[in-house]
């Protein structure tokens, strides 16, 4: 099993082996330029042959090249600019911007997540950028004098032109195949008439560059045929021009006399410049515009963690909180917005979409840009004007352009933004949508605003609880409060609390850092929700109150070091508390117990002789990276047999309650858990273990929706509850009520 | 118009069990450590009912009344950020331990000295005592008509048109202003507030009126003027038992069940 790292942490690598072929080519190019100039061969590259046009039409082009790219740039720029400064300056943390630029704009590590496309777009990609290569040698060779074309290197160079001709349509071929001859269904959720375009536009490219090249060597042996010792082809160089030198011979099988093969070669070349600048200026007009903004998103894409949610400053000052109009994105979110290329990747792995719920991050983002370039330039004229930009759109942005609904089926899981391909980041704008509609319009679903309420009133989400924080204490013997000399705090949160289903796991957890020895203390009653839910609804007032209120107690009682039960709350106190100056050494429970297991403080020994499919939870895998540490776990609880999950790591499934889900209805065709829960039935396991008080109430509420038969069910349970039992033996060592009686009452309620 | 919501700050009602205790020998509820008082959540949807009528009025005006200590500022500042413009505490030592009778004596008099008050709205019941006869005898005090345990409410030209919840369906009153209303569950979610008005609620200040402020005696109000006695306060205590049934074939366990049950009333 390879166990992969965030994509924060991870080295750059296997560029080499993405660019060798194309750079190293081009690099080889410019060295035999250099070397081979002195030398005299017989073979040389003809300058201005069969004077198909003044030399100075290519630079035309390309000058009114240049000019539509500047014009369509600033014209992007213009929208771009009615935003709102970034939280975050881009021009700080430039090395590591560059290395993102680099790992993820050129070297496209997210383009490879799928395998097809990341075959299909480095073919595409690498061979534009060598027969760029290509031509602008030709064109320092025929045009500035610099006769390098010849001997050898002329050799090399029709070879590797040859070649990355070849991938590229091998590319085209793929892209072609995809969208004409199979039922890949991603890319036509947004058909337009630019795709086919964009694709077939290139294959003619190519084709033509394979043409105008057949045709020079099937002309031009007849033009220079007594220009003693300078024949431009032999038949000894004839094996590097692998593909055109074929196509010149089946040319030659016609016996066209050689002004027609001229002719054709003057039409051929002049559709083939023709084509190429025009396909190159669709990139002012089409999602082929990707091939700068995607570096440049790559470049701007945040450094800190993608679990970490913009902090509002001077939010008691402020009169408007959230994002309701266009302009009150950032210009980088503006930006993102023409990056996305409709690939369809995020819709494809977003878990609200799989269940059949309002939302499509592809869709959002799109009906963005287009909102954007509907009332963008009204704005930005208003704007100048000193009149009141909110009064210029005749619709609204949330609630017409983007549904209510469509922003709270979101689960803040990331999926979306770990794959896509342009580093949009999709989260950080819906959730400023969600604080427009929370903190602005107070136009919330009423189970979140339940929740919310409680959290204000009672300090945790959970409404209408009948349990205490000390609860899970009973039956425990000695419960050491945190004094502030113990080396950990262990925080339990308001679900491992004040939920029934996870009184055990916070339990487990308990007797297993007391068994392992380590010194640690708990809050008790002093415990009060952290905010994440309230964040992640939207309502950072209520968040921030609530951060600044623990980070004092913390610093109060002098924590250093958290343990949590709860990946949100671990997200939270890791990613976002240095936001409020509390910066805390901060720990995943498997991340403790792993390393208790691995240095021997805690002895795995009873066997649990099952299957135990192991699912990701959002917050610790893909936003913070922990893959390793919980399956270290279950490969050294002696008899259990890890089995993965069809999604997994990075590419793992939400349980469908983060993002506050937890405490709303879910409005679509089928609910997130349910999905997931079919995956975890489907691994044939006889447990689903996770790290998530929230995944594991969503499985024990989704696994007797899917699997009614009570006979053989797939049970739900924590990592710490299975090394609970590794450790202390059948039962943890004490009689308690099997986690399956949980399962029937909680399916029970199912509707 | 001016519409008047009152609301009272009770203990949590989602305390714990565990964690809510008495005073056996005071009669008293202690206060759960830790455990914020609440506004009563019927008041929240009287002023949600009182809400709903300004916005349909317009160029109208809410005040919110409290009874209470110092602490029931916040049951006012939640109202207040729900859109109610001004807050009025009703705080006086006389005034506790008081019963319906003599809280609705306290806000009546305060009622009437606003004076120029065209409609009163009160939750259809405290949810901690649960008396539910504060609105109504507020009504008797202020000799206005009224409406109780309504959800819904319009206004149809001076008059009010009120939908009263029965228990087989609903009725449609008609009461002249000023009126009384107390408003129940039925009536709807009260609204989250916008955080421009929570900001706004805790700049607003609001106005202490005492027993004297009311011209009010201290023998009449509080627990000097109650006509209720509180004999004594409780918790029930719940007990589980478990009875086997002997006997040597189904047959005659089925029997002794049958007998057990018919003893305890239950057949």
């Amino acid at each position: 099993m390879t166990a992969e790292t965030p994509d924060q942490q991870r080295p750059v690598r296997l560029i080499g082996a993405w660019f060798a072929p194309a750079v190293g080519a081009s690099v080889l190019g410019f060295y035999g330029s250099f070397q081979l100039q002195e030398e005299t061969g017989e073979l040389i590259r003809h300058s201005f042959f069969n004077d198909v046009a003044p030399p100075a039409a290519p630079y035309l082009f390309l000058a009114a090249l240049t000019g539509l790219l500047v014009f369509g740039f600033l014209r992007h720029a213009t929208l771009w600019m009615v935003g709102q400064p970034t939280a975050q300056s881009v021009l700080r943390e430039i090395p590591h911007r560059m290395r993102n630029a680099v790992r993820l704009g050129l070297a496209q590590d997210k383009v490879r997540r799928d395998r097809y496309a990341g075959i299909m777009h480095w073919c595409i990609f690498s061979s534009i950028i060598v027969l760029t290569f290509v031509t602008a040698q030709v064109a320092v060779h025929d045009d500035f004098g610099i006769e390098f074309l010849k001997g050898d290197y002329l050799n090399f160079f029709t070879f590797y032109g040859d070649l990355f001709g070849l991938v590229g349509l091998v590319g085209v071929g793929m892209a072609l195949a995809r969208r004409y001859f199979s039922d890949f269904h991603r890319i036509r959720w947004d058909e337009r008439f630019e795709d086919h375009l964009i694709i077939l536009g290139l294959g003619l490219v190519l084709l033509t560059g394979f043409i105008v090249e057949a045709l020079r060597i099937a002309a031009e042996p007849s033009v220079f045929a007594d220009d003693a010792g300078m024949l431009t082809l032999t038949e000894d160089a004839a094996p590097f021009a692998f593909i055109s030198y074929p196509i010149a011979r089946f040319i030659e099988l016609f016996e066209m006399p050689g002004s027609q093969v001229e002719g054709a070669h003057f039409v051929s070349w002049w559709s083939h410049v023709t084509l190429s600048f025009s396909w190159l200026g669709l990139i002012v007009f089409t999602r082929l515009d990707h091939i700068f903004f995607a570096p440049i998103n790559a470049f701007l894409l945040r450094t800190d963690s993608p679990g970490r949610l913009s902090r509002i400053p001077n939010l008691e000052e402020r009169e408007i909180f959230g994002v309701g109009y266009i302009q009150d994105f950032s210009w980088k979110q503006l930006f993102e917005l023409d990056a996305c290329v409709r690939c369809g990747r995020c819709t494809e792995v977003c878990p609200a979409n799989l269940a059949g719920q309002p939302l499509s991050p592809m869709h959002l983002i799109q009906d963005l840009k287009a909102h954007l370039a509907d009332v963008g330039p009204a704005v930005q004229r208003v704007g100048h004007e000193g009149g009141d930009t909110r009064a210029v759109s005749p619709v609204a942005m949330v609630g017409d352009v983007i549904k209510d609904e469509t922003l709270w089926a979101c689960r803040t899981c990331g999926a979306c933004v770990q794959e896509c391909p342009v580093m949009i980041e999709h989260v950080p704008t819906i959730v400023d949508m969600r604080r427009y509609l929370v903190m602005d319009e107070a136009r919330l679903p009423a189970t979140a605003q339940g929740a919310l309420e409680n959290l204000e009133t009672r300090g945790h989400p959970w409404r209408g609880t009948s349990l205490e924080r000390t609860t899970w204490m009973e039956g425990l013997g000695d419960v050491p409060l945190f004094d502030g000399n113990q080396d950990y705090l262990y925080w339990v949160g308001c679900s491992g609390a004040l939920v029934e289903r996870n009184l055990p796991i916070t339990k487990a957890v308990f007797k297993l850092l007391r068994e392992s020895g380590a010194s640690f203390g708990v809050l008790g009653q002093e415990e009060t929700c952290n905010g994440d839910p309230a964040r992640r609804l939207g309502n950072e007032y209520l968040y921030q109150i609530l951060a600044e209120q623990l980070v004092m107690t913390f610093k109060e009682k002098n924590v250093q070091r958290v343990i949590t039960n709860c990946p949100h709350c671990f997200n939270t106190f890791k990613n976002e508390y240095p936001q409020f100056d509390g910066h805390f050494e901060v720990l995943h429970h498997t991340e403790f117990l792993s390393g208790a297991l691995r240095d021997g403080s805690l002895r795995a020994t009873h066997p649990v002789g099952e299957d135990v499919a192991y699912h990701d939870s959002c917050y610790l895998g893909r936003i913070n990276g922990v893959y390793d540490a919980p399956r270290q776990i279950v490969e050294m609880v002696p008899g259990a047999n890890l089995v993965e999950m069809r999604r997994n790591m990075s590419k793992g499934l939400c349980c469908g309650a983060g993002g506050g889900n937890m405490w709303q209805e879910e409005v679509g065709e089928r609910r997130v858990n349910h999905v997931r829960s079919e995956e975890a039935v489907r691994t044939g396991a006889q447990q689903v273990i996770s790290n998530c008080p929230f995944c594991i109430q969503m499985f024990e509420d989704g696994v007797p929706a899917v699997q009614p038969e009570e006979e053989g069910r797939i049970r739900p349970f924590d990592i710490a509850e299975l090394l609970e039992r590794a450790v202390f033996g059948p039962g943890g060592g004490e009689a308690k009520e099997p986690a399956a009686a949980a399962a029937v009452s909680d399916g029970d309620r199912e509707t | 118009m001016h519409f008047v919501v009152c609301a009272k700050q009770i203990p949590d009602p989602e305390t714990p069990p565990s964690a809510f205790k008495i005073d056996p020998q005071k009669n008293e509820v202690i206060p759960a450590q830790g455990i914020a008082p609440v506004l009563s959540q019927f008041d929240s949807i009287a002023a949600e009912a009182a809400l709903r009528l300004k916005e349909a009025a317009g160029d109208s005006k809410i005040t919110v009344i409290s009874m209470g200590a110092e602490s029931a500022q916040a049951a006012i500042k939640q109202v207040l950020a729900m859109g109610a413009d001004e807050g009025l505490l009703l705080n006086d030592p006389a005034f506790t331990k008081g019963d319906p009778h003599t809280t609705a004596k306290v806000l009546t008099a305060a009622v009437q000295k606003l004076g120029d008050v065209d409609a009163v709205f009160c939750g259809r019941q405290a949810a901690d005592w649960d008396w539910g006869q504060t609105g109504l005898l507020m009504a008797e005090g202020l000799g206005w008509p009224s409406a109780i345990i309504a959800k819904g409410v319009a206004l149809d030209g001076q008059q009010l048109s009120v939908e009263r919840v029965l228990e087989d369906g609903y009725e449609t009153a008609q009461a002249p202003l000023p009126a009384v209303v107390t408003v129940s569950n039925e009536f709807g979610e009260p609204r989250y507030p916008k955080l421009q008005q929570i900001m706004q609620a805790a700049r607003k200040t609001v106005t202490t009126w005492t027993a004297a402020d009311l011209g009010l005696d201290a023998a009449e109000v509080g627990e000097a003027g109650s006509r209720l006695r509180l004999e004594k306060l409780f918790i029930p205590e719940k007990e589980g038992k478990v009875e086997l049934m002997e006997g040597d074939t189904a047959t005659e366990k089925a029997q002794a069940l049958v007998k057990a049950l018919q003893g305890a009333k239950v057949l």
